[in-house]
């Protein structure tokens, strides 16, 4: 018996309220940060992450190189709100859902606060994309061009409404974008300081929108809503959840026992377990992120399950003993080592995720890790010293009768299991024969995975935001953002060459100056590094020479001079050329033609609708100007309107850089991959101008980033967990076979979980590789119980069949509990409306079933085939 | 009793009334501030350097000449003809502006690359010139008629005037406060305030050099905090009353520069 064990039933009183005492005071410690920051500054308040792009450490390449294009091209991230009217003939253009939609738009432009940091949170108004804030260029009568907001207020007429619907549709930039495909729809396009202020923004909106009673449904999503609605989800049904499944794990576990005094005390210890993990959780300065905040569904169950281990056998040996103190001693003896075993085995397993670069598998491996030893420790002090403290009387009738009747569940399984280890033993080889296949199938099913993910379908499809997804993506060119940002290495590459070339261009000039300039480039060009900077110092240094001089001539000269220079630098505005605006435009039309991709926007459409209105304002002009002096001119009249900032979210100006934003009607990551590859092929197939490159950014590329470290992360984590569990049994056991044998459970479970989920076509998201980690937990437990206590009892016996029916007594029935027990106690999750928490209930109680056919079924066939090599059995009759 | 009454009322408000009527009226100060700031001599010449940074720091440089001839004497109508000459791309551009007081201005663009004259339709003058934070309406001057113009005070500089829109929805400020300066009348800051009541455009002008004997703006700059960044322009070479013929302000002039008034 253990030494802990050996103390609390010296000092139960002193062990039960020290618990809950130490428990009180880390809850204080996490409590008064949060509820009062001033007094208790040192301390770390509860802070909640909703951000799945946190899967990555800050510093991932991928994460940076969207910080910085965001930041380039003045990128938000983007709430999505679809206004749609069945009822009118026109939909949404009315004056009376266009008044509406347009008070929306100022409401939204208000939308803003200054958080505790000073600094201002929530929509970015300048950014707005609302019929109030955007403007079309038309042909305004002949000869003339005309730049007007669509909709400078509320229209005031039918006719006024249509004409905001026709001006709209005639920008392609805004024709399913703004402007659904058919006509009849807006969406507004929001964006917002951080996603972390989406649920707020949307919140605020959302009580805006209900103040209007033109009929009109308005819906809401975007990723960041959807990510931030899931992390206040996440809570609400942990709120939930938790309870419901510890109320039914309580009446579960006195269905089974019948005795409510005692069957509070697993109760007690899951639920000290989990408060304590968590509280050392936050108050290490761990912030509750979608993963961590799975620690407590995590830990409940492994706490459980020991404690199921010790009632169970309790309740079976009880009626011998009569005692109850007698009784727990002889159970603790008979337990210790395996409860001290499966919890270090499943503790190494968890914490073994810290090798993982993810930092919240690293949190959740970690806490899980360490609420796993906390529940230990409890199992073992507070049960036995709980039991102590119980008065005998309340023990009255209690326990296993081998009379009662037999409807009784405890008398179930004491007629059906050993019936079960026997048929084991005797079919034990077609039982293995019958495996082969079936590991073959689940292999076959592992190799059927599909990774993909897409938070938005992490919320149940009756759900709203589910709802809106649909909508908005089959009406508008879609609500997932990606951008591809295009650069060119031209650069700085050659830049060598470049300078000999410049150098003879200036020589063969007609400048006065050329002797000078040539010398000019031949001194800057040691001191930067790339065609722009070396031209920029050029024209900077003619410059202050321009103004330095007073003489006409001198004045004529360096004009001469500058206008050179001025050509040069128009040479290497890449993105005004005609020749790569048109490689965009058929890149565009080629990405377009996938299914995922709704539309694409970039600075080829703003190019081609100017020019289109400036030439006839007719289709055949829609194209791309001749010469680059022509694309330069056009953009310079598109920035003769209200908004001529607008052009720097498409490319950056001194047009080195371009971004295409990609409207995709899906945030599936196969999707947004294919997409990738699709891009990457265009590439390769036809060779770009001035060696442009491409790089994915934006949430819905990021998403791809992280989702694919996690599954094909955790994947590799959970390997390398078996491993180490399996090495680890091999040392306590000292025996390699015993070893692989106790593993066999956690094999079949997670191949059969794989393999079933890789057959049944799911795919493999976030959640599910997530929840991979818990056959860990719960599959080699049993499989450890089962084994000691097999060669502890192997000990006294002298055959494997004689053995085996001891084993399907009390061990077995205690693995059965536990299966049942918490199998049925995690289906209230089956509620949650967010589709992870379900995929957890079913998942739970898939892979304890699974965990335990494999232990009561495959390990004794298997042990009775390697009868000889596993045991040392006394001959027969030494034991007479 | 209550003639007493009066007659003390009418003595305590003389002198309140007296000074009122010898300070000028918020209508004179904004006519002398414009005639000041857009009207002084008959013509003018300016080379104008403008360098338009954004909320990044990023700049882009824009150079032109420009031309502008009164039509009558003192605030009225006038012609503008700017040449763009750099960056290369846009060299030969040509922008040009009838402006008039009593209707919206006409507008040509000449966009050489595409050899297209185009009317800018007169709808909306607070859009951007050319990319830049001025709008339009900033270049030319705004109709001093489309405001309410109210005396707010006098400091030892300046005499400060709040401007009102009298149709508010045609603009995007609430109102606007300038601060004119008393022996130069010029306009030396304007500060636009929007629909919640910050201050987010900011007209300022840092140089102001004496040239042919009238006060003229040399470097001014425009602040926009809602979009960001600022532009900045630089006039040089500034020549006033050099005689430009008024047909130099037409369309025929639009493909074929007038060197002789550009040189």
């Amino acid at each position: 018996m253990n030494f802990l064990t050996h103390f609390a039933l010296a000092a139960p009183r002193t062990f039960i309220w020290g618990t809950v005492a130490i428990t009180f005071v880390l809850m204080a410690l996490v409590a008064a940060p949060t509820l009062s920051p001033p007094i208790a500054q040192f301390l770390q308040p509860l802070s909640i992450d909703a951000d799945p792009e946190n899967m990555l450490v800050y510093d991932e390449p991928v994460r940076v190189f969207n910080r910085e294009k965001k930041d380039t091209f003045s990128l938000y991230d983007l709430i999505v709100i679809g206004v749609v009217n069945d009822n009118h003939k026109d939909g949404v253009f009315s004056v009376a859902s266009l008044s509406d939609i347009y008070d929306l738009a100022e409401f939204a432009k208000d939308t803003q606060w200054t958080n505790k940091q000073g600094e201002v949170e929530g929509v970015v108004p300048v950014d707005l994309i609302a019929p109030s804030t955007m403007e079309d260029v038309r042909q305004a009568g002949p000869g003339a061009v005309d730049f007007n907001w669509l909709m400078d207020g509320p229209p005031q007429t039918q006719a006024e409404a249509l004409d905001v619907r026709d001006r709209s549709l005639n920008q392609p930039i805004l024709h399913g974008s703004l402007i659904s495909e058919d006509g009849r729809s807006i969406a507004l396009y929001i964006p917002i300081t951080s996603k972390g202020v989406s649920y707020r923004v949307a919140q605020q909106l959302r009580e805006r929108i209900a103040s209007y009673d033109s009929g009109d449904q308005y819906w809401i999503t975007g990723l960041p809503v959807a990510q931030d609605q899931f992390g206040v989800e996440m809570f609400i049904q942990m709120g939930i959840t938790t309870p419901l499944a510890t109320g039914l794990l309580f009446f579960l576990l006195w269905f089974f026992f019948r005795n409510l005094t005692l069957v509070a005390s697993p109760i007690m210890v899951a639920m000290l377990s989990v408060t304590i993990t968590v509280c050392l959780l936050i108050a290490t300065g761990h912030s509750i992120h979608i993963m961590t905040s799975m620690i407590p569904i995590f830990v409940m169950p492994i706490a459980v399950l020991d404690s199921i281990h010790i009632l169970s056998e309790f309740h079976d040996r009880y009626p011998e003993f009569q005692n109850r103190r007698k009784t727990v001693k002889h159970v603790m003896s008979k337990l210790a080592l395996p409860m001290f075993f499966t919890s270090i085995t499943t503790g190494i397993g968890f914490l073994s995720l810290n090798f993982m670069p993810i930092p919240p598998l690293q949190a959740f491996g970690t806490f899980v890790g360490i609420g796993v030893v906390v529940a230990w420790l409890l199992t073992v002090t507070l049960i036995p010293a709980y039991i102590v403290l119980m008065p005998e009387r309340k023990f009255k009738n209690f326990g296993l009768n081998k009379t009662t009747d037999s409807r009784e569940p405890s008398s179930f399984l004491h007629g059906a299991l050993p019936a079960l280890g026997a048929g084991a033993i005797r079919y034990s080889r077609p039982i293995l024969l019958l495996m082969i296949p079936i590991a073959a199938l689940a292999f076959y099913g592992a190799t059927q995975i599909v990774a993909n993910d897409n938070p938005v379908k992490w919320f149940g499809k009756e759900h709203n935001i589910r709802q809106a997804d649909a909508v908005l993506n089959s009406a508008f060119g879609g609500s997932y953002m990606a951008y591809l940002a295009l650069g060119t290495n031209q650069d700085t590459e050659s830049f060598g060459i470049y300078i000999d070339e410049l150098e003879a261009r200036i020589l063969a000039q007609d400048l006065a100056k050329r002797d000078m300039l040539a010398l000019l480039v031949r001194e800057i060009s040691k001191t930067v590094t790339s065609r722009t900077d070396l031209l920029s110092a050029l024209l900077a240094d003619v410059e202050e020479r321009l103004r330095s001089t007073k003489s006409d001539d001198e004045i004529s000269a360096w004009e001469d001079t500058l206008s050179f220079l001025d050509t040069e630098r128009a040479q290497t505005e890449i993105f005004k050329d005609p020749e790569v605006l048109a490689y965009m435009n058929n890149l565009q039309t080629f990405i377009e033609k996938d299914a995922a991709v709704g539309k694409s926007n970039s600075v080829v459409e703003i190019v081609k609708t100017v020019y289109r209105e400036l030439i006839s304002g007719e289709e055949a002009d829609y194209r791309i100007p001749d010469s680059g002096a022509g694309v330069a001119q056009t953009l310079i009249t598109f920035q003769n309107s209200h908004r001529p900032h607008d052009l720097w979210h498409y490319v950056t100006p001194d047009y080195q850089e371009a971004n295409i934003w990609v409207q995709m009607k899906s945030g599936d990551n196969q999707d947004m991959s294919r997409v990738d590859a699709l891009v990457a092929q265009y590439f390769a197939d036809n060779p770009p101008p001035r060696n442009l490159t491409h790089q994915w950014f934006g949430l819905n590329y990021i998403n791809v980033v992280w989702q694919d470290y996690i599954t094909v992360g955790t994947a590799k984590a959970l390997a390398g967990s078996f491993i180490i569990i399996t090495l680890l049994l091999m040392v306590l056991f000292r025996s390699v076979l015993w070893g692989l044998l106790a593993v066999v459970p956690l094999g079949f479970s997670i191949a059969m979980l794989y393999g079933g989920i890789g057959l049944a076509g799911k795919s493999l998201d976030a959640p599910i590789s997530i929840l991979g980690a818990i056959s860990l937990g719960l599959a080699v437990d049993y499989a450890i119980h089962f084994v000691m206590r097999s060669r502890d009892i192997a000990k006294e016996q002298s055959n494997w069949p004689d053995t085996a029916r001891i084993v399907f007594g009390e061990p077995a029935r205690a693995i059965a509990r536990n299966v049942l027990i918490l199998g049925v106690g995690f289906l209230p999750l089956l509620i949650a409306p967010l589709i992870p928490y379900k995929v957890v209930g079913v998942m739970l109680s898939g892979i304890l079933i699974l965990a335990g056919i494999a232990t009561l079924i495959i390990l004794p066939a298997l042990m009775s085939l390697l009868e000889g090599r596993l045991f040392n059995f006394r001959p027969a009759g030494a034991n007479s | 009793m209550k003639y007493y009454f009066l007659i003390a009322f009418v003595l305590l408000s003389f002198p309140i009334s007296t000074a009122h009527a010898q300070a000028p009226s918020a209508m004179d100060i904004v006519v002398k501030a414009v005639e000041a700031m857009n009207y002084a001599g008959g013509d003018v010449k300016a080379r104008i350097d403008m360098r338009i940074i954004d909320s990044h720091g990023r700049e882009r440089i824009r150079q032109m000449t420009m031309l502008r001839r009164n039509e009558t004497s003192g605030y009225g109508p006038q012609k503008y003809y700017v040449l763009f000459s750099r960056p290369s791309d846009v060299k030969e551009m040509v922008f040009m502006a009838w402006k008039n007081t009593d209707r919206a201005d006409d507008r040509w663009l000449y966009l050489p690359a595409l050899d297209l004259v185009k009317r800018i339709a007169a709808s909306d003058e607070r859009t951007s010139f050319v990319g830049s934070h001025f709008f339009y309406e900033d270049v030319s001057g705004r109709n001093i008629d489309e405001d309410h113009h109210e005396f707010i005070e006098e400091t030892d500089e300046y005499y400060v005037i709040k401007s009102t829109p009298k149709t508010p929805g045609d603009v995007e400020f609430t109102n606007y406060t300038s601060w004119v300066d008393k022996t130069t009348y010029l306009p030396i800051r304007i500060e636009y305030t929007g629909q919640r009541g910050e201050v987010y455009r900011t007209f300022s002008v840092q140089t102001v050099e004496v040239i042919q004997n009238h006060p003229t703006i040399i470097d001014v700059q425009m602040e926009d905090t809602a979009m960001g960044g600022k532009t900045v322009l630089h006039y040089s070479a500034v020549k006033y009353s050099i005689g430009i013929k008024e047909n130099v302000f037409s369309e025929r002039f639009l493909r074929r520069p007038p060197r002789e008034y550009l040189r």
